[in-house]
């Protein structure tokens, strides 16, 4: 009876190592089909502060629109369709709903249920007619919808503004925040040694610092206090300081590719450490996770990749899922 | 107050609908049923959800409690009520309730030691109707000997219907006595519910009880009236003739 007791919700972990100037590394399919992000953070060790070029990169990452009551119907609009969706990748998800309560609703760049891009989607014929009363009449579906639109023409962008115009919307910049921890343990990694048999610690228990490191728990497991016993994995190292950077919002694959490229430049000059780690959250009600992998929230809704860069263009790529997703690719 | 401050807690622990129930025992002679106060008449504002941008919905619930299936009559007074749950006290109305009875809930006793068995007919008669059994966690909160009369009641019943169609609820009276939905979801575990079926207990199996009081407003489940506010002419008043009357439609 009690044997459900000791199992918690299940969750994956898939990890897997690669060079990033390996022909078939599949670093910018990873990236690119995670398409609805909430967080990025970037973990570097030995370091004070970020460097001008990987401020401008983070500073530019595109602008999103938050738009209230915004009728479904309106982005199988005619004019919208040509200049916004067929021109260019525009993400939308709805805002405030929770994928286990309520209809939930997103915009992928290229496949729909309701494939946006195929033919017989054409605006003049029978099947888009279908979809757009069954969406305006048989089915009213509206929500305050998160719009983020990766720059792509000006006709792009007056279309959008006519269809923002009819509805209460305001614009968002992604929100930066950094600091500099001091004296902070940090794991050593070793790029041939994934598994952790060695030379590195094993990635549930790198995974779990560097949790703890963004959300400021201490690692020191002193005695004084009981709040957390957490350690740093071993084998450790003492940093003198190292940068905690975390970007928010409703963060576009195209922007996070060209931070990836950014930092792979990083060890381009030589560095104290021999790896900085990058990591990004997906939204917890998001309906897909990679691609159109569904996913859903039992307990938790994680949706998560995070890459750990070496000096020599090496990287780990670990995929976090929970309970009620197909396992990433 | 106790009932808004129960209704701000419950918005800021992210349950988006609640029921308040109304108890009626009908095994004390002269017992009437009472029509619930309107919703719109004890909240000025509807407080929001956590996390979402609508607001919490309440819905009403009678509670009858009885030993006879003599005693339970539905009648106009029961359709007032979005949701209608019994208590038996006895196997004969557990038996007449599952099978019978057009109720939404069927309440598990969670205070006392359950007076009769759980047979495996009358259950899966209820599961089949669409009848949800229900289990009360606050007496648990309460007292410890109603945990064990809680977590036994419970188990046994899980026995029977094996994590099939039951509802967690909260039965509080306090704003002290209510826990997060989640929380709740990982109790249903002690109550020998799988991981799954106890989040279903708090969310989806909730939400068809909510849809299987509404089909009682319905006919056969399938046709909803609504009110027209424009005044009829004569041919609009001849469509207006009650669905029943019409020719019967197949329940699918």
């Amino acid at each position: 009876m009690y044997q459900e007791l000791d199992k918690c919700p299940r969750s994956l972990l898939v990890c897997e190592k690669s060079n990033f100037e390996h022909e078939k590394s599949r670093h910018d399919t990873h990236v690119s089909k995670h398409y609805f992000n909430h967080k990025v953070s970037v973990v570097i060790p030995e370091c004070g502060a970020l460097s001008s070029r990987l401020a401008s990169v983070i500073n530019n990452f595109s602008k999103y629109f938050l738009v209230k009551n915004l009728p479904v119907y309106e982005f199988l609009d005619k004019d919208f369709l040509k200049n916004v969706v067929w021109n260019g990748a525009l993400y939308a998800l709805s805002y405030k709903t929770s994928i286990d309560q309520d209809n939930t609703i997103a915009l992928l760049p290229n496949i729909v249920t309701i494939d946006l891009t195929n033919k017989s989607m054409d605006p003049e014929g029978k099947r888009y007619q279908r979809v757009l009363s069954g969406l305006k009449e048989r089915v009213p579906l509206k929500s305050d919808f998160l719009l983020g639109r990766h720059n792509s023409g000006a006709d792009g962008d007056r279309a959008l503004q006519s269809l923002l115009s009819r509805y209460q919307w305001k614009e968002h910049r992604p929100v930066v925040s950094s600091h500099t921890l001091k004296d902070l343990p940090c794991p050593s990694l070793h790029a041939l040694d994934l598994r952790g048999d060695q030379r590195s610690c094993d990635p549930h228990s790198f995974l779990e610092w560097l949790g703890a490191v963004s959300a400021g728990v201490s690692c020191d497991n002193t005695a004084a206090s009981f709040l957390s016993t957490y350690v740093c994995p071993e084998p450790q190292t003492l940093v003198s300081q190292a940068l905690h950077c975390t970007v928010s919002g409703l963060l576009l694959p195209e922007d996070i590719y060209s931070l990836l490229q950014e930092l792979r430049r990083y060890f381009d000059e030589p560095k104290f450490t021999s790896w900085l780690s990058l990591t990004v959250h997906g939204f917890m009600d998001s309906p897909v996770s990679w691609g159109d992998a569904e996913h859903g929230f039992h307990k938790g809704g994680e949706n998560f990749y995070n890459l750990v860069l070496f000096k020599n263009q090496d990287y780990w790529l670990h995929m976090g899922t929970g309970s009620h997703d197909r396992c990433p690719p | 107050m106790a009932l808004n401050l129960a209704n701000w807690l419950t918005a800021h622990l992210g349950y988006s609908t609640v029921a308040i129930n109304y108890v009626v025992d009908l095994q004390q002679k002269k017992q009437e049923i009472g029509k619930p106060k309107c919703v719109l008449e004890l909240f000025d504002t509807f407080p929001m959800v956590q996390g979402k941008s609508r607001p919490i919905k309440v819905l009403n619930r009678l509670t009858v409690v009885a030993s006879d299936p003599s005693h339970f009559r539905p009648n106009a007074e029961y359709k007032a009520y979005d949701l209608v749950a019994v208590y038996p006290k006895t196997e004969k109305l557990f038996h007449a309730a599952c099978m019978t009875f057009d109720v939404d809930i069927i309440c598990v006793a969670v205070t006392e030691k359950q007076p009769f068995f759980f047979k495996r007919s009358p259950v899966n008669g209820a599961i089949e109707r669409g009848v949800f059994f229900e289990i009360s966690y606050t007496p648990a909160i309460r007292d410890s000997t109603m945990r064990r009369y809680t977590i036994a009641n419970a188990i046994s019943l899980m026995e029977t219907c094996k994590g099939k169609n039951v509802i967690v609820t909260s039965g509080a009276e306090k704003p002290l006595e209510l826990r997060g939905p989640y929380d709740i979801a990982n109790l249903g575990l002690l109550f020998g519910l799988s991981e799954g079926d106890g989040k279903a207990a708090i969310s989806t199996n909730c939400r068809a009880v909510h849809l299987h009081g509404e089909t009682r407003k319905t006919a056969l489940g399938i046709v909803h009236t609504m009110k027209k506010d424009q005044p009829l002419t004569v041919r609009q008043e001849e469509e207006h003739v009650p669905p029943s009357k019409r020719a019967k439609i197949e329940t699918v």
